[in-house]
């Protein structure tokens, strides 16, 4: 942890310094970053290329307010998260969907027997399902999904970035993975 | 890494939703260290594949020069704000010429044009003055009010 506050240290004064090249190294190193969270939240790939400009631009603004209380990981993932937040809001788009918890609630620790992971997991067909799944999330849930498991954030770390508690970041992350674990038994035809 | 156990995270009401949580934090973490998935029932196998889903990278759809189109903006801009200061302190400089110069002519001629003022000025009616007074009592004394309502407002 330490070592990667120093080194996010060295790439701020870097930039700030104006120092060639530096400012292209931050964008590279979080570029992968800002499209997951962006992406997830608006889907739309016009859209978020010029939300990841705009989160970019904004960071180089204000870099000099930066005062390393949290890695520049989730610095910067917080402002690409306001970003795509405003633009939903914008859009008039619902960061969660109202309802729909009974169904998920029904499949809690019940679950069928026979299941072979590596066989479904070469089944393609299994897989897009499971991704189209992963699409018709509400954009919390897409992108809370793709911050722990993608990106390995904990959840302090993402409550941190969301601005959410992190019990609900919790209790999101719970019902995403078991609607789409009902999908799952879905597409394998399995009772629940 | 994603933690294991973290104290800041509240556990469920529900004691059957806490023991699912735990089941997906269990097939999570048997996935990450890459443990033989046979020996797992299908409840964790099936956790398992989802989070093979769920980590398998998404195509990034920024340009492939992004990071150099972004620094070469920003270098440009920069000059931009460079060029703007040079601007600034010239209408600034500008500014404070012409302010020194109106000084300069106001002593100069200014005695002159009081004069010439006051004699254009129309004299006033007699009782006039009493109603100027009145006026500019009754604008003081909205100020007054509007100074003593001020802070019960908040």
């Amino acid at each position: 942890m330490d070592d990667v506050r120093q080194s996010d240290r060295e790439l701020v004064d870097a930039v700030l310094a104006n120092r060639p090249g530096a400012f292209a190294r931050l964008v590279r190193q979080y570029q992968g970053l800002c499209w997951h969270v962006i992406q997830r939240m608006v889907r739309n790939p016009e859209d978020a290329r010029e939300l990841c400009q705009d989160t970019f631009l904004r960071v180089h603004q204000s870099l000099h307010q930066y005062r390393y209380e949290s890695a520049l990981k989730s610095w910067i993932g917080r402002i690409a998260w306001n970003i795509a937040l405003r633009h939903l809001r914008r859009k008039r788009i619902p960061l969660v969907e109202p309802g729909g918890d009974e169904d998920e609630s029904n499949l809690v620790e019940q679950v069928g027997d026979g299941f072979d992971l590596e066989a479904a997991w070469a089944d393609q067909q299994t897989a897009q399902h499971l991704h189209a799944a992963i699409e018709r999330l509400s954009p919390l849930q897409r992108s809370v999904l793709t911050l722990y498991h993608l990106e390995e954030m904990t959840i302090p770390e993402i409550a941190r970035m969301t601005g959410l508690a992190t019990g609900t970041i919790k209790s999101h992350l719970f019902r995403a993975r078991l609607r789409l674990r009902g999908e799952l038994e879905t597409r394998l035809g399995v009772a629940a | 890494m994603n933690p294991t156990t973290d104290d800041d995270i509240p556990t469920f009401t529900d004691p059957a939703h806490e023991r699912e949580w735990l089941a997906q934090e269990h097939a999570m973490r048997r996935e990450h260290l890459h443990l033989d998935p046979t020996t797992d029932d299908a409840h964790t196998q099936r956790y398992r594949l989802l989070t093979r889903v769920l980590r398998e990278p998404q195509p990034d759809g920024l340009p492939t020069d992004f990071a150099q189109q972004l620094a070469n903006e920003v270098a440009s801009a920069s000059a931009n704000v460079v060029d703007t200061r040079f601007e600034r302190v010239l209408t600034t400089s500008l500014g404070a010429a012409l302010l020194l110069a109106a000084i300069v002519v106001s002593v100069l001629y200014g005695s002159n044009w009081l004069s010439a003022i006051g004699a254009s000025v129309p004299i006033p009616p007699p009782g006039a003055s009493r109603w100027l007074l009145a006026l500019s009592a009754c604008i003081g004394m909205s100020w007054l009010v509007g100074l003593w309502q001020r802070p019960r407002l908040h």
